[in-house]
């Protein structure tokens, strides 16, 4: 819907909408998403999150390719698995080097975005 | 001469809703041949009649060729028109069309054989005399045997999917130590777009321009050029942003590039729409491939043209268009494309996916929208990132360029992420002013993920009095006191 908010007097339009806990505002040319709840900018769509010993899915997608298996050595940068989105392959690299400790996802399987497809050991706890 | 009163299209999204536009201009009935996860789409809504052909899979649904003519067969259509991408360039879907007493909509398989199997034609390039880059297009599929070809031709070298464009199954080659995986990639991503893993191989070159001339043969068999494009600005081998006609051709690089086109398609006995890709590199050019197919770029040439190529390609294929040479006149203006992709340019370009909310493409003189998604609508993961196209055209390339980051700021796009900030830096960047890029602009000044302004204290309080009014709370006033999120302003 199209809002009008006045500040110092001023009024300024905006368009501006609720989608599933997110705000998205249109204003002065520009597209920016907030958290309802809290305020703090959206990072729910199309984020990768999750912390750096986990390698999660950064979009809804398939799993085309798994390159190292549970107990393997990895560096920081290496390529772990590859997902398949939108016609697209994407190489999903480790951030952080040590062993991979778990691997929650199959070759084939269409995983949800956020979802934590693999673990990684950090060589410090080795 | 045959009379077309219903065409199935066998494509989906944008390009399904540009075909039933031209249709219904015509007095032409459609059927829309459609996955499982397109029910409710723009062009679903849109269409006379509507043909489920499979699953969400493309390799069940829109690639399936059976179930096509199926659905066409069943929807009472005399013709099929497969847009692009999926089985557009399919000779095998083209032949299949014909056998079951349809009209495919393009040109003949033979033609798409010889110029659109992209090994095929460069061959019949040779033929023609016509420059080529140095490659490697074997039967040999081995991968080590194509990492041999790579040494051979020089790195760095870019593997592409013999069958399909795109952006799809390809990959650059910078050295062996990442070829093995990169041409696996490049062949399992060929397969999943284009049903055939094939793939070659061309030296890379890296301060080239992407050129491209519109070819269309008429009924008749006389092939003309309409004019040239410009699509220097891909991103993953993607072209992102167009623009006719290119700003980098001199008069006499125009008049010889279009004889060029206009002679591998006389060879390949052209029928129909279609484009000569060229690469430019320091005044000489080179062929690339032939799209035989309607291009997703083609809006703009038709903004500086005054034609509607779809409506051409159903009247070729009535046998019902002739080329009137006094009629085919100089462009007029400039026009530029940009892809509306779904996708979060904040975060590296990854997908983004989900319900639609708001959509709005503010109408102007000047400005035109193909999409193919309304509010309410979802974004799934199964298909190409690409919502719509925002084309611009003005009297001149500065106008049409300050147009464009106009209409950019205009449109509104809530529930997916787009790169419609990423579009609007790439069109501020003087060497996109200068009409200097080639095709390593991206990767020269925009490998980096697009950093994310902070947000202004006015555009904060301006969200705290939207949300306000969203939840039924004030009327039309808010103040940054008042704000439930004031606590944050100060941490963001």
């Amino acid at each position: 819907m199209e809002v009008k908010v006045r500040i110092d007097g001023v009024d300024h339009k905006a368009q501006a909408q609720l989608i599933a806990g997110t705000l998205w505002v249109h204003y002065n040319g520009r597209v920016f998403t907030q958290d309802a709840t809290t305020g703090r900018k959206s990072r729910k769509k199309g984020g990768a999150g999750g912390s750096s010993d986990q390698i999660v899915a950064p979009m809804p997608g398939k799993v085309t390719k798994l390159l190292l298996a549970p107990g393997a050595a990895v560096a920081a940068g290496q390529a772990v698995l590859v997902m398949e989105a939108m016609k697209m392959e994407y190489t999903l690299k480790a951030e952080i080097a040590g062993t991979i400790d778990s691997v929650n996802c199959a070759v084939g399987e269409q995983v949800v975005l956020g979802k934590a497809l693999v673990k990684i050991k950090p060589a410090s706890d080795k | 001469m045959k009379k077309f009163t219903r065409i199935a299209i066998a494509n989906r999204g944008e390009v399904a809703v540009r075909i039933i536009k031209a249709c219904e201009e015509m007095g032409i009935e459609t059927v829309l041949l459609h996955s499982e996860a397109d029910i409710n789409t723009r062009a679903y809504r849109m269409a006379t009649k509507t043909i489920c052909v499979g699953p969400a899979a493309t390799a069940e649904s829109y690639l399936n060729i059976p179930a096509n003519i199926n659905g066409a067969l069943a929807g009472g259509a005399q013709a099929v028109h497969p847009g692009f991408g999926f089985l557009s360039e399919n000779a095998d879907f083209a032949e299949a069309v014909n056998k079951a007493g349809l009209t495919f909509i393009g040109p003949s398989p033979e033609a798409i054989r010889a110029l659109g199997d992209k090994v095929h034609c460069k061959e019949l390039a040779k033929q023609a005399g016509l420059p080529l880059v140095p490659g490697y297009q074997g039967e040999n599929q081995d991968v080590a045997h194509l990492i041999m070809q790579a040494e051979k031709i020089g790195y760095p070298v870019i593997v592409k999917a013999a069958a399909g464009g795109g952006g799809r199954g390809m990959k650059l080659l910078k050295s062996s130590a990442e070829a093995h995986e990169l041409i696996e990639s490049a062949q399992r991503e060929a397969q999943s777009a284009f049903g055939s893993p094939k793939v070659f191989l061309e030296k890379y070159l890296d301060r080239a321009k992407h050129i491209e001339f519109q070819v269309f043969g008429d009924s008749t068999g006389n092939v003309q050029h309409f004019f040239d494009r410009e699509c220097s600005v891909q991103r993953r081998h993607q072209k992102i942003i167009e623009e006719a006609t290119s700003p980098s051709l001199t008069d006499d690089l125009r008049r010889r590039m279009g004889e060029a086109a206009c002679a591998i398609a006389t060879m390949g006995k052209y029928k129909g729409a279609g484009t000569v890709e060229f690469l430019l590199q320091d005044g000489e050019f080179y062929l690339l491939e032939v799209n035989t197919r309607l291009q997703v770029e083609h809006p703009v040439t038709e903004e500086v043209l005054g034609v509607d190529l779809v409506k051409m390609q159903i009247l070729t294929a009535q046998g019902d268009f002739v080329h009137d040479n006094k009629q085919i006149r100089a462009p007029k203006g400039h026009s530029i494309e940009c892809r509306i992709y779904a996708e979060n340019p904040f975060m590296g370009g990854v997908p983004s996916t989900g319900l639609l909310g708001h959509v709005e493409w503010p109408e102007g003189p000047g400005r035109r929208y193909e999409y193919g998604f309304d509010s309410g609508d979802t974004i799934t993961p199964y298909y190409d990132p690409m919502i719509a196209k925002v084309i611009v055209w003005d009297e001149n390339r500065p106008r049409a360029i300050q147009k464009m980051i106009r209409v950019l700021k205009d449109s509104v796009v809530f529930g997916v992420h787009t790169n419609i900030p990423y579009l609007i830096e790439i069109l501020s960047h003087k060497e996109f002013v200068m009409g200097t890029m080639t095709t390593r602009f991206i990767e020269t000044y925009f490998s980096e993920s697009l950093k994310e302004p902070a947000l202004t204290e006015i555009e904060k309080t301006v969200a705290a009095g939207a949300l306000l009014q969203l939840r039924g709370g004030a009327g039309e006033t808010a103040k940054a006191s008042a704000s439930p999120w004031g606590s944050y302003w100060r941490g963001i």
